[in-house]
């Protein structure tokens, strides 16, 4: 058994070692291990259908694990762990995990490759800057979506007209009024008890975040926050402190783990790999009920490359088969909203997912990085392939051969990708509904994808 | 046999370590001139290196190895070099994640970029409040302060730093340059940089304009 004290202890007494030793010892191990287990990214297999490839990426995960650790940056010292502790945790890690309250409870539970039973939708602009009369209404788009099982934020551009900087009293308050508006908006969808996964995306400190996590807010039982690793394979105390505050209270928590393919890990099967062993940090660092992945590009800023989809399907399948974690991905896609290439996108990045056992965090477009790009039709675009792909009992044959089709409709067009249009151009905010233009949008590229094999009539 | 500046370009690119710093040694054996070792050897690898990673043919650990095997060079070829004549060296570069934040990966790749380039780099490291990049900035007399913010609410930050350099009467004095996950080119115009790089490889065509510019108003 490890107990989560014994591992901050770790982190206080450790081997030290210097950070950027730390960070090149991520890259040297993983090429190892790539080796050891001759774990070979091939372009023709985004969704690989080879289950002893997929034991070798866990096994090859858990001992690059096991050497390498988990780097403590406050303290400069490695938190190692034995191959029992491991799976000790492994063992003993949530089986389900309740969101929502009344007739919003929704429960997560595992998936399996190729499951029949739809993927847990978590929808969310993912912290999309917005103008902060317009935040309400683009939060509110995620949460009324049919399929949405939890919501989570936006982030407001200011609060009370104030810019919101990390560290200063003025993001305690943005903290407590983002997780006002969210309930604001749970009401305004008309799903007041809906389960907010993560409560608090515009506040860096804890403190600010701990702050603002109360019942007075509008926070409910079963409401969460995310923990997020630093890349690749670290951790520091200020989200460390959240673990201890969530022990305590009754949220949840999820871990949040992004490696960047071409950063510190390298290339496809080692970052893979690294992907692998973030889950392990998130079960002992963060005691992460389930987990939440965003591998990106390190140049894309994106996850629908032919590379990250393998990346996505192959780690996915790794923890499917060899544990039973709650696991999901939030797609990141480089086009942006009302475009045919973010529909295309989204569809090839949850094809992937979906057959390879993942839950959906729904999602991030235009890289994540342009202002009010965002709207919860990309949300719907998202859940419905995968609730589609899961009852269509989808296998992960014929899901490649549709996303090899998919991503010759936009692979090519990633480097200049069109951000798409502002949240107030493609939604009505007066009714907070989709245009008709972005609604036929949809429907014209549905056709095109029923045309590879995705039977709309299921959703 | 291949020309003693075209075994450097290749072992830079392959990232060998031995082998260039064994190149550097021959470079002072046979008295070629360091800086010409450097410019047209070390740095043209190295310019090498950057595309690949920027078309990921390379990925960051190789971009270390070769960064690495560089810098090892620059040990042996240091005590010959002397004093730079006009143009060997591009300039002083100020750089850093800004307060609040502790993501440094894109700011690392940057500074390895900018340090083959030819620029003096200062790594403030991560999380720097801006009264410290103004003050490491004056106290090196430095050309250029580049900042990197992944997150939103730091990149708050940004137009501080413009500002407190313009209320202390010395904004004139350096180019700025954002980047970073979070930043847009609009966002780095509005907080009154003088640049944005939309990754290493802008970074430093950035700088390297900036330096031009300054050279040009001889403004320093």
């Amino acid at each position: 058994m490890i107990d989560f004290w014994e591992v901050v202890r770790r982190s206080e007494k450790g081997p030290f070692v210097k950070e950027d030793e730390f960070d090149r010892r991520v890259g040297r191990l993983a090429r190892q291990f790539v080796e050891k287990y001759a774990i070979r990214y091939d372009p023709e297999q985004v969704i690989p259908a080879d289950d002893d490839l997929a034991d070798r990426v866990y096994q090859a995960g858990l001992e690059l694990f096991l050497e390498l650790g988990i780097y403590c940056k406050d303290t400069g010292r490695l938190m190692k762990f034995n191959r029992d502790e491991v799976e000790w945790a492994l063992k003993h890690a949530p089986t389900a995990v309740t969101y929502g309250q009344g007739q919003d409870v929704r429960v997560m539970t595992r998936r399996k490759i190729e499951d029949s039973k739809p993927p847990f939708c978590l929808n969310t602009p993912v912290g999309c800057t917005v103008a902060e009369e317009r935040f309400v209404a683009m939060v509110q788009s995620y949460a009324q979506e049919p399929l949405s099982d939890t919501f989570s934020s936006a982030f407001s551009q200011t609060v009370q007209g104030r810019p919101i900087k990390s560290g200063t009293p003025q993001e305690v308050e943005a903290a407590i009024w983002n997780v006002v508006k969210l309930r604001e908006a749970a009401r305004a969808a008309g799903r007041p008890q809906i389960g907010i996964h993560n409560l608090v995306s515009n506040a860096e400190r804890t403190d600010a975040t701990l702050a603002a996590v109360q019942a007075e807010f509008g926070a409910q039982p079963n409401d969460g926050l995310a923990i997020a690793a630093i890349a690749e394979m670290k951790v520091d105390y200020e989200r460390m402190k959240k673990t201890v505050f969530l022990r305590h209270s009754p949220y949840s928590k999820y871990g949040l783990y992004g490696p960047l393919m071409g950063g510190y890990a390298g290339g496809p099967e080692s970052t893979a790999i690294v992907h692998v062993a973030h889950h392990f940090l998130g079960l002992l660092a963060f005691e992460a009920q389930w987990h939440d992945g965003f591998p990106l590009h390190l140049m894309q800023g994106c996850n629908s490359t032919r590379d990250l989809l393998w990346l996505i399907s192959i780690t996915a399948q790794a923890l499917s088969r060899n544990t039973h974690l709650l696991i999901g991905v939030s797609p990141f896609t480089a086009a942006g909203p009302s475009t045919e290439m973010v529909v295309y996108e989204i569809a090839a990045i949850v094809l992937a997912a979906t057959v390879s056992g993942l839950h959906l965090n729904l999602v991030a477009v235009a890289r994540n990085k342009h202002p009010e790009r965002s709207s919860g039709m990309e949300a719907r675009i998202g859940a419905e392939t995968g609730y589609l792909v899961a009852r269509q009992g989808i296998k992960r044959e014929q899901a490649n051969e549709m996303v090899i089709k998919i991503l010759a409709k936009y692979e090519t067009q990633i480097n200049d990708a069109p951000i798409g249009k502002r949240f107030d151009e493609c939604y009505d905010l007066k009714t907070v509904q989709p245009t008709q233009e972005y609604l036929d949008l949809y429907e014209r590229c549905k056709e095109k994808l029923s045309g590879l094999g995705l039977d709309y009539s299921l959703v | 046999m291949m020309k003693l500046i075209d075994e450097i370009v290749a072992a830079t690119v392959e990232g060998d370590e031995d082998r260039c710093v064994a190149l550097a040694q021959q470079v002072l054996d046979q008295g070629m001139a360091p800086y010409k070792a450097i410019q047209e050897g070390f740095s043209q690898g190295m310019l090498i290196v950057g595309e690949k990673f920027t078309k990921m043919e390379y990925y960051l650990p190789e971009l270390m190895l070769c960064a690495d095997a560089m810098k090892a060079a620059m040990e042996v070829l240091k005590p010959q070099l002397g004093e730079p004549q006009s143009g060997e060296i591009q300039g002083t570069i100020v750089l850093g994640t800004i307060q609040g934040d502790v993501h440094d990966l894109g700011k690392n790749i940057v500074k390895i970029m900018l340090q083959s380039a030819g620029f003096t780099v200062h790594d403030l490291g991560c999380d720097v409040p801006i009264r410290q990049f103004v003050g490491k900035a004056e106290e090196l007399n430095a050309d250029i302060i580049a900042v990197s913010a992944i997150l939103t609410t730091t990149m708050a930050y940004m137009p501080d730093l413009t500002d407190l350099l313009s209320e202390l009467g010395i904004r004139d004095k350096f180019r700025i340059m954002f980047g970073g996950a979070s930043v847009t080119p609009e966002f780095a115009d509005e907080a009154g940089a003088d640049g944005y790089g939309k990754d290493a490889a802008e970074a430093v065509e950035l700088a390297k304009r900036l330096m031009r510019e300054k050279t040009q108003r001889g403004a320093k």
